[in-house]
């Protein structure tokens, strides 16, 4: 999957308009990102990437941008 | 001289252990090969059940890879078993899944993959085992609920609902199938060390996960506990007891 292909898929699981998300976007301004779209971040990376997401990694991501490094590994150049 | 008296006993029971080739299933086969009894592992990966049969104390003991999601294949599957091995005492159905999911990133393909797996798996079996000479009189059927059917937990609804189903279905199960000699009960384990659980771990952060387990005052349970209360369910200890669900919870909900 592409990093763009991605992100939309990271705005679905948000309910976010499609687009509306940057990497360079904090992600403590984003009202959306609470405790349960943590878990819906996790569950997204599992079900999409087969990847199981580090918990202190992903406590430690401040940008959007930083959710895309974590799954880096799984996202086609 | 005579073997000591041990209500509990296996010997000469077959028991089908579903989800055998780790965590519960796994402690529960081993259990039931301690208990004298002779184990049929089923799961999907062929070399990780190689290995559970291989732990196992005894002989006659076998594996067999099967995918409990075709849930029409496997009534067929436990007459086999049976036909091929010899009639079944008992099943173990520690097979399951657990992802936890908000309901707002809930859809239909995750529903009927949870349902199929932790619901429609256990009634198929229960359907396979009532089948005209697969169960020996007063056979036993012990099915994997969870705590979760009893407390509510956010991101985790459709496990909830669905061991909430598999408590409603083994009652159903008990009444129904009382004039087959089966009995059929449910243990309702809370967080115990497996390999499910070590990803639900992984996922937190240290400080995140010290802060559940602090919930559980005995500590988080081992897959031993489990085995425990589900080989107790399929001995003729229990002969009397039928559609129960044993919470196994080291005092979780008791406060």
């Amino acid at each position: 999957m592409q990093a763009e292909a991605f992100l939309r898929e990271i705005e679905a699981t948000l309910e976010l308009p499609e687009g509306s998300l940057k990497p360079e976007d904090t992600l403590e301004d984003i009202a959306e990102w609470d405790s349960l779209a943590v878990i819906s971040f996790i569950a997204l990376v599992d079900e999409k990437l087969g990847l199981a997401v580090d918990g202190e990694a992903l406590a430690n991501a401040a940008t959007v941008g930083d959710l895309l490094a974590l799954v880096q590994e799984k996202l086609a150049a | 001289m005579t073997a000591p008296f041990n209500p509990m006993s296996l010997a000469g029971r077959r028991v089908l252990v579903t989800g055998a080739s780790s965590g519960i299933g796994r402690a529960v086969a081993q259990l039931v090969a301690q208990l004298d009894g002779t184990v049929v592992a089923a799961g999907r990966d062929a070399g990780r059940l190689a290995a559970t049969v291989e732990s196992l104390a005894g002989a006659g003991h076998e594996a067999v890879a099967f995918d409990l999601g075709e849930i029409d294949a496997i009534p067929p599957f436990v007459q086999k078993l049976s036909a091929e091995g010899g009639a079944l005492a008992g099943i173990a159905h520690c097979a399951g899944i657990q992802i936890g999911k908000p309901v707002r990133v809930t859809d239909q393909a995750f529903m009927d993959q949870m349902f199929r797996i932790n619901v429609e798996s256990g009634i198929a079996l229960a359907r396979g085992l009532r089948q005209r000479g697969v169960a020996v009189p007063g056979a036993s059927l012990v099915l994997l609920s969870s705590v979760s059917a009893l407390v509510g937990q956010a991101s985790n609804v459709v496990y909830c609902a669905s061991k909430g189903a598999v408590l409603a279905a083994t009652k159903a199960l008990a009444v129904e199938l009382m004039r087959d000699k089966i009995r059929v009960n449910a243990v309702l384990p809370a967080l115990v060390e497996t390999e499910m659980a070590e990803r639900f771990r992984a996922t937190m952060t240290e400080a995140q996960w010290q802060g559940y387990a602090a919930q559980y005052p005995m500590g988080i349970g081992r897959p031993e506990d489990i085995a425990n209360a589900v080989a107790f369910l399929l001995s003729d200890a229990a002969r009397w007891i039928n559609g129960i669900g044993l919470v196994i919870d080291g005092g979780v909900l008791a406060g």
